[in-house]
């Protein structure tokens, strides 16, 4: 009995032990955040497919640049922290105002009963990310982007604003539980479905994701999403609905990138 | 300052040292390494692993805590949830996904927010009520379920070896 028990978990371990490998091949080979790349990148990657390459067509009327994010499950939540920060650079009451949230933020999540002594780390490190792109006289903006640019390529920095993010999702929709229980599908409850999809790391995000972090923190994301959907417009959604968004991603099936307007 | 698992560990083992839940002691093998954890679990009162007090080791990952540490006894024990090598099979331990057991959905995960204490509060119930519907050991499993009494013994049997008394 025993060697039939430890073979099984031997097996199991080896399952996940090479999708970790997988999973670290894909990291090694995409950087967290990308540079900002010229759109047509993406023409190289569907070469030959003629819905993708007109759709993508039609987005160049209204974006010139993408930066890519490393596909490793978190890819909304950093490219949406990413894409925000850097439009706080330059917009300094929002800065301000945001960065007035974010402090206050912590106390409402130990309200609703997430653990302080292990949220204080999250919280600190996402504080710290803020105060250092802080829009400023005595640098340039340039400066400032970089600094963005390298503490988002930091897996200490990135990974945390991650996770915080992650939270402050989860604690929106415990706070509007019965609005979003209708947004879940199956046997899931509220409480389930935040323990489960949405705090721990490497959990893809769906729509309830986005809707409940773009409305905790008061930002208009607007999502194209590139995909085999009928006609040869790519279909572009606002969230929360009728915001104006100041955060433009790109959504291929499983994957968000961070988008430039013109 | 950036996040780092060594200064969380920490942080653990400051406030594990400091209000310590009842029954559990823990902390780094060395402090040379915060990354191994030797931990003592005592059997929960009024459970057949009474009066025992059980070592395990604890390892931590690079990027803990963003994934779970791996939990192993290193006395012997018998109990449907803990593997004949020592390995502790709960649903904690482990991320979603993540999942050899196939867990209930309703099961406590890992997450960034769990701690430590956490999980050794987790064992201390598991210990305390065994669940038997994943079996990590299917004998202990199916004698904890039909033979009680048998298993009982067992128990107790370990609990004196713990205590460095003859069985």
């Amino acid at each position: 009995m025993d060697s039939v028990e430890n073979n099984d978990a031997n097996r199991d371990e080896l399952i996940i032990q090479q999708q970790r490998e997988i999973e670290k091949e894909i990291s090694d080979s995409t950087p967290l955040v990308s540079e900002q790349l010229p759109l047509n990148c993406l023409q190289a990657e569907y070469n030959g497919d003629e819905v993708f390459t007109d759709k993508i067509q039609e987005l160049f009327k209204k974006y010139k640049f993408i930066r890519r994010t490393r596909p490793d499950g978190n890819c909304f939540f950093r490219a949406f922290a990413y894409s925000y920060l850097e439009y706080l650079i330059t917009n300094n009451s929002d800065y301000q105002e945001f960065q007035k949230l974010a402090e206050a933020s912590k106390d409402k999540l130990v309200e609703l009963g997430f653990p302080s002594f292990t949220l204080e780390d999250f919280h600190e490190t996402f504080m710290d990310v803020i105060k250092r792109v802080c829009p400023s006289h005595s640098e340039t903006t340039e400066k400032v982007k970089n600094e963005l640019h390298a503490l988002f390529n930091d897996q200490g920095y990135s990974d945390y604003v991650v996770v915080y993010l992650r939270l402050i999702t989860s604690g929106k929709l415990q706070e509007d539980a019965d609005f979003y229980q209708h947004f879940i599908e199956g046997d899931f409850s509220i409480e389930e479905f935040r323990h489960q999809e949405v705090e721990p790391m490497y959990k893809e995000s769906d729509h309830i994701h986005i809707i409940a972090l773009c409305t905790a923190l008061g930002v208009g994301v607007r999502v194209e999403y590139l995909d085999r959907g009928e006609g040869e417009q790519v279909k572009a959604h606002d969230f929360p609905e009728g915001s104006d968004p100041k955060v433009y991603l790109i959504y291929r099936p499983g994957h968000y990138d961070i988008l430039y307007p013109n | 300052m950036a996040g780092s698992a060594l200064r969380r560990l920490m942080a653990e083992y400051k406030q594990l040292t400091m209000d310590p839940p009842e029954g559990i002691a823990a902390g780094p093998i060395s402090e040379d390494n915060f990354f191994e954890w030797e931990a003592l679990i005592a059997g929960p009162e009024g459970t057949c692993f009474e009066g025992g007090v059980f070592p395990a080791r604890l390892v931590f990952p690079p990027d803990y805590p963003l994934s779970p540490p791996k939990m192993k006894f290193t006395c012997d024990m018998f109990h449907p949830n803990i593997f004949s090598d020592g390995r502790v099979c709960i649903s904690i331990l482990h991320a979603p996904g993540d999942d050899p057991m196939g867990y209930e959905l309703s099961a406590e995960r890992w997450s960034p927010v769990q701690s430590v204490e956490k999980i050794l509060l987790s064992v201390v119930s598991m210990l305390a009520e065994p669940n038997d519907e994943s079996g990590a050991n299917v004998d202990a499993a199916i004698m904890w379920r039909e033979r009680r009494d048998e298993f009982n013994r067992i128990a107790q049997r370990l609990v004196r070896k713990t205590l460095g008394l003859s069985a």
